[in-house]
């Protein structure tokens, strides 16, 4: 196998360009999938009959690979007249999926917090919903940060799986060149090492807001 | 010391088959200090975090200021509490932690609450401490700021539960005597303590828990000297 500049250069063009869709496509999947989960998980301790039915809906989207909910969403929702562009679809698989493992981190953030917070919260007359994002939220974040910074790493690797319902993200347009030349080294190689660097640089991200977090509120 | 400000009548609550409290009743009038004591399992706690709903309960009923008010923020606003561990918000300084409850709860602005908290941060004597994170304080101040954060709600009773057990020896004092100070003021306060001394000085009436049920009520110069239940004086005997 030799190396041909040109051609590795009109690979990395290519990842570049599907680059700054692919990343907001994984934040915002983020974004869904922590409210999402957040709510999932606040929702299942109000009571007996939600807490069945949503722990229900947890394992219902953990237990399923999210290659088949991007199908389903993608192929079935128009037989109800709901049609999305693919990005969308994508964005709402993702959150859906990742939402499930979230709201379990969630479940733990919370279970963290001691429970004379939530007394002494209640205690001075806050509503519920202050209670849980003013008092126990920002203190189940710094005991939970690393865990959730791994699943947005997650996220960001999931994304490859959009290409197979079009949307133009780094994989499907890398995979175009490959099939376009028949040569899958450089691509492969090169897109392998565009995820390396970009999930190492959330993790960091990551690990220095975890330290901050710590930093601010010692115990 | 007309006005009743919490009327507890024939409280029955169960934890599954146990009986944790039977038929109690206590009225408080406004104004008055109320010092329950008894062993440990004997229901004292429990009973004080029924009157702001804390703890749900079966049967009786709990007024305060007259009515049987359903809106548990609402009713928790009206009454002040501090507990054992302090529960102070770790991630707030202490100036905010004796705001959130005003500008979230009360829709209080921001200038007029820290007003406020610092008003309540000087009358329990740490107002030079508000800029400081709980973790940053001893336990009796960390306890006094407790006080302070349950006062900016303006309560019109307080619930003091086992204030002074978690604390250091030598930090017993400054927080018995902020709440001796409020006492003063006419604060309605109802306070579960082993803190004998602090009971004879400040209490106008000692309740005698046992078992669930309240067992002896009376003035302080009579609970020490001439208490009536075999079960007070056994109690007594123990602990003084």
């Amino acid at each position: 196998m030799t190396f041909d500049i040109d051609f590795l250069q009109r690979i990395l063009a290519t990842i570049f360009k599907a680059m700054p869709l692919t990343l907001l496509l994984a934040f915002l999947s983020c974004i869904g999938a922590s409210l999402v989960g957040f709510a999932l998980e606040t929702l299942r301790r109000t009571g007996r009959w939600q807490g069945y039915l949503l722990r229900f809906v947890i394992d219902a989207l953990r237990s399923t690979p999210i290659l088949v909910q991007i199908y389903f969403l993608y192929f079935v929702l128009p037989y109800y007249g709901v049609v999305l562009p693919g990005p969308v679809i994508g964005v709402l698989a993702m959150s859906l999926y990742y939402a499930s493992y979230l709201a379990e981190v969630f479940k733990a953030g919370i279970d963290s917090v001691p429970r004379g917070q939530t007394e002494a919260a209640m205690a001075v007359g806050l509503s519920p919903l202050d209670v849980t994002l003013r008092v126990v939220a920002p203190q189940m974040l710094r005991n939970i940060a690393a865990p959730m910074g791994n699943y947005f790493v997650s996220i960001l690797k999931s994304t490859p799986y959009l290409a197979v319902i079009g949307v133009a993200e780094m994989m499907g347009t890398t995979l175009e060149i490959a099939s376009d030349t028949f040569r899958y080294a450089e691509p492969m190689i090169l897109l392998g090492i565009v995820f390396l660097v970009l999930c190492s640089i959330i993790a960091w991200l990551v690990r220095r807001l975890e330290a901050r977090l710590m930093a601010n509120t010692r115990r | 010391m007309d006005q009743t400000a919490i009327s507890i009548n024939k409280l029955n609550k169960w934890y599954g088959d146990f009986h944790v409290l039977k038929d109690i009743d206590l009225q408080v009038a406004t104004g008055e200090q109320v010092v329950i004591c008894g062993p440990s399992g004997s229901g004292k706690s429990t009973l004080i975090r029924c009157v702001n709903r804390l703890e749900a309960y079966q049967d009786g009923h709990i007024e305060v200021m007259g009515q049987e008010e359903t809106n548990l923020p609402r009713l928790r606003r009206q009454v002040g509490m501090v507990f054992q561990q302090f529960n102070l918000f770790p991630h707030l300084t202490v100036l905010r932690n004796c705001t959130l409850a005003m500008t979230r709860a009360l829709r209080m602005d921001q200038a007029e609450a820290e007003e406020t908290a610092l008003r309540m941060l000087e009358r329990v004597r740490i107002r030079e401490q508000a800029l400081k994170f709980p973790t940053q304080l001893s336990g009796g101040q960390q306890q006094r700021v407790a006080i302070a954060r349950a006062l900016c709600m303006s309560p019109k009773a307080m619930l003091f539960d086992e204030p002074t057990s978690a604390l250091d020896p030598e930090m017993i004092k400054e927080v018995l005597d902020v709440m001796a100070d409020l006492a003063q003021d006419g604060m309605t306060m109802i306070c579960v303590t082993h803190e004998m001394g602090f009971a004879r000085q400040v209490a106008d009436r000692i309740v005698f828990m046992d078992a669930g049920q309240v067992v002896e009520v009376a003035p302080p110069d009579s609970f020490f000297a001439n208490p009536q239940n075999l079960r007070t004086r056994t109690f007594l005997e123990q602990i003084l």
